[in-house]
């Protein structure tokens, strides 16, 4: 198991969408044939089998879908952020279309299900390693 | 409330299985010793659950003529290590499509395939894990699987969602957002577990009992997970040995018939976070169709064996498997009705991988096949009929087990 998850924003399934992060922007794949938002990414879309996926920015507010406190390092690079709340979020364009995200700007006790948040983004780095940024989420109030 | 889910969602389906009913039986029925970390190798393991499930039937090494493991695994029993240990130089069929987890359930279809085609005659199905010597190393366990794949790596774990008990906890929240499950009936679920561990020789925790007031006393892992939810990380391993209807009736044991079989998927595959019916498993496509082959509705079920990694996952699966209507798993799990001798749904009565071993599944179904040849530690009074539910991600299937009339 590698030492530190930092995502490869060069990676060509992911690349937009950390190309997106760098500028602030929270980027999905959306399908040009018959509109549906496509996550996780791939090559076609799963509802019409089109081939024209087009990378959206969208609006980077969302609803928590629910999240998880983790209370006791269970894992190593995350050891020294314990308690954080991780989780998943509901977008507003497409409330089946979850993001996972780590929820920041509030304690974990102030989180609840189907409260409105926003995507922040900021970098993202492990020990001494290199930054990557990402899209985080906050209360939106 | 959640939006309407069943059979007929589209997040996922049943495998077509041919019908098998009662074409393959369950003679034989080993576990080795299931531990802590205690420097075992996994063969080594599987090759003492082996031994012991040959002993319980009579058959000798020479008689098994086909060899199933788990293909997913690069560390189980091979033919080699068969033949070196035992000094036998046979031909044996192999096949990778068994083990534990889900494949615990579906092997028996796999060998009914065999033994039909006459590729076999007898054929022992074997899982092992040095999981908790492992665990000291760093090496293998529950998470290595999921931290390898892309999708994971780029957008899961980078914010922390990883591992398994963080996946689980957030199904649970979601749970009981959705239906008002609550600690107390996760916990009845851990008690349960506990209790029949308590009483099983060979289980983990035999020595560590557990009420409902403790648990809700210890405090969370990953909110509104404890360690008590999660299963145990352990060395272990079983094996069971089938044959076909003919020859099981001459050996030492009754025959347990398998009596029906189901497989389930949803399309999100592993990616629990995008699962369309995040609260449900896709039990809701194998267990029906078990029943069907069996011919049984789920209030036959005399005593039900579940994989569970977690106590949400024994929960949803009890729900998702017609025991109780969608949503009210919570109520139903709860005080004694999940004991052994509590009059209602006999659960994990050798402790499951809660509180037994954390051997996926595997000697789920020996339980199941002690319980109804009437030699459980936690004897179900008269257990007919018996099922184990597999749960391996994207997958779940349901083996349905009959006793000798």
């Amino acid at each position: 198991m590698s030492a530190s998850p930092l995502p490869d924003p060069t990676l060509e399934i992911t690349r937009p969408f950390f190309e997106g992060a760098a500028r602030r922007e929270l980027r999905i794949p959306r399908c040009r044939a018959c509109g549906v938002l496509v996550w996780y990414p791939r090559p076609r879309c799963p509802a019409c089998d089109a081939d024209a996926l087009a990378w959206n920015t969208l609006s980077g507010r969302g609803t928590v879908f629910s999240f998880a406190v983790v209370r006791r390092a269970l894992w190593k690079p995350f050891a020294d952020r314990v308690p954080y709340a991780t989780g998943l979020v509901a977008l507003e364009e497409d409330r089946d279309v979850r993001l996972v995200t780590t929820f920041v700007h509030c304690s974990p006790e102030e989180l609840a299900i189907d409260q409105p948040v926003r995507a922040v983004f900021e970098p993202l780095r492990f020990g001494d390693g290199p930054e990557v940024v990402v899209p985080l989420f906050a209360p939106l109030a | 409330m959640a939006e309407m889910t069943g059979p007929d969602a589209d997040w996922g389906s049943a495998r077509e299985l041919d019908d098998v009913s009662h074409r393959v039986a369950i003679v034989g029925v080993g576990e080795a010793d299931h531990t802590r970390a205690s420097g075992r190798s996994a063969d080594a393991i599987a090759l003492q659950a082996v031994e012991r499930a040959l002993q319980d039937c009579g058959l000798e090494p020479a008689d098994v003529d086909g060899l199933m493991t788990s293909g997913g695994l690069d560390d189980q029993l091979t033919a080699e290590q068969f033949h070196a240990h035992f000094g036998t130089r046979h031909d044996l069929w192999i096949s990778g499509e068994g083990g534990g987890m889900a494949w615990a359930a579906t092997a028996p279809y796999r060998a009914a395939q065999a033994l039909a085609g006459g590729d076999a005659n007898v054929v022992i199905n074997t899982f092992a894990v040095a999981w908790a010597s492992q665990r000291d190393a760093m090496r293998g366990g529950p998470g290595e699987f999921h931290a390898r794949e892309p999708f994971k790596a780029q957008l899961e774990l980078p914010f922390g969602w990883f591992p398994q008990p963080v996946y689980f906890a957030t199904i649970a929240r979601r749970h009981m957002h959705e239906y008002g499950t609550s600690p107390h009936h996760l916990g009845a679920i851990a008690v349960a577990c506990r209790r029949h561990a308590n009483s099983h020789p060979g289980a983990v925790m035999r020595n560590k009992p557990l009420t409902l007031d403790e648990y809700l006393a210890r405090p969370m892992l990953v909110d509104p997970l404890r360690v008590e939810d999660c299963c145990l990380i352990s060395d272990g391993g079983a094996a069971y040995v089938m044959t076909c209807p003919e020859r099981a009736r001459d050996l030492r044991k009754p025959p347990v018939w398998v009596s029906g079989i189901g497989e389930g998927r949803s399309e999100a595959g592993t990616y629990w976070s995008q699962q369309r019916n995040f609260t449900s498993t896709p039990q809701v496509f194998s267990a029906p169709a078990a029943f069907r082959m069996a011919g049984i509705e789920p209030e036959d079920v005399d005593v039900l064996t579940l994989y569970d990694p977690f106590t949400i996952v024994a929960l949803m699966q009890i729900e998702d498997m017609g025991f109780c209507p969608k949503g009210e798993g919570g109520s139903f799990v709860v005080g004694d009705h999940l004991h052994f001798d509590g009059g209602g749904l006999p659960f994990n009565t050798h402790g499951g991988l809660l509180s037994h071993a954390y051997v996926l599944g595997i000697s789920h179904v020996v339980e199941v096949v002690r319980q109804l040849r009437g030699e459980a530690a936690c004897q179900v009074a008269g257990a007919r009929v018996g099922v184990y539910g597999g749960y391996t991600g994207h997958l779940a299937s349901t083996l349905v087990l009959e006793g000798d009339a």
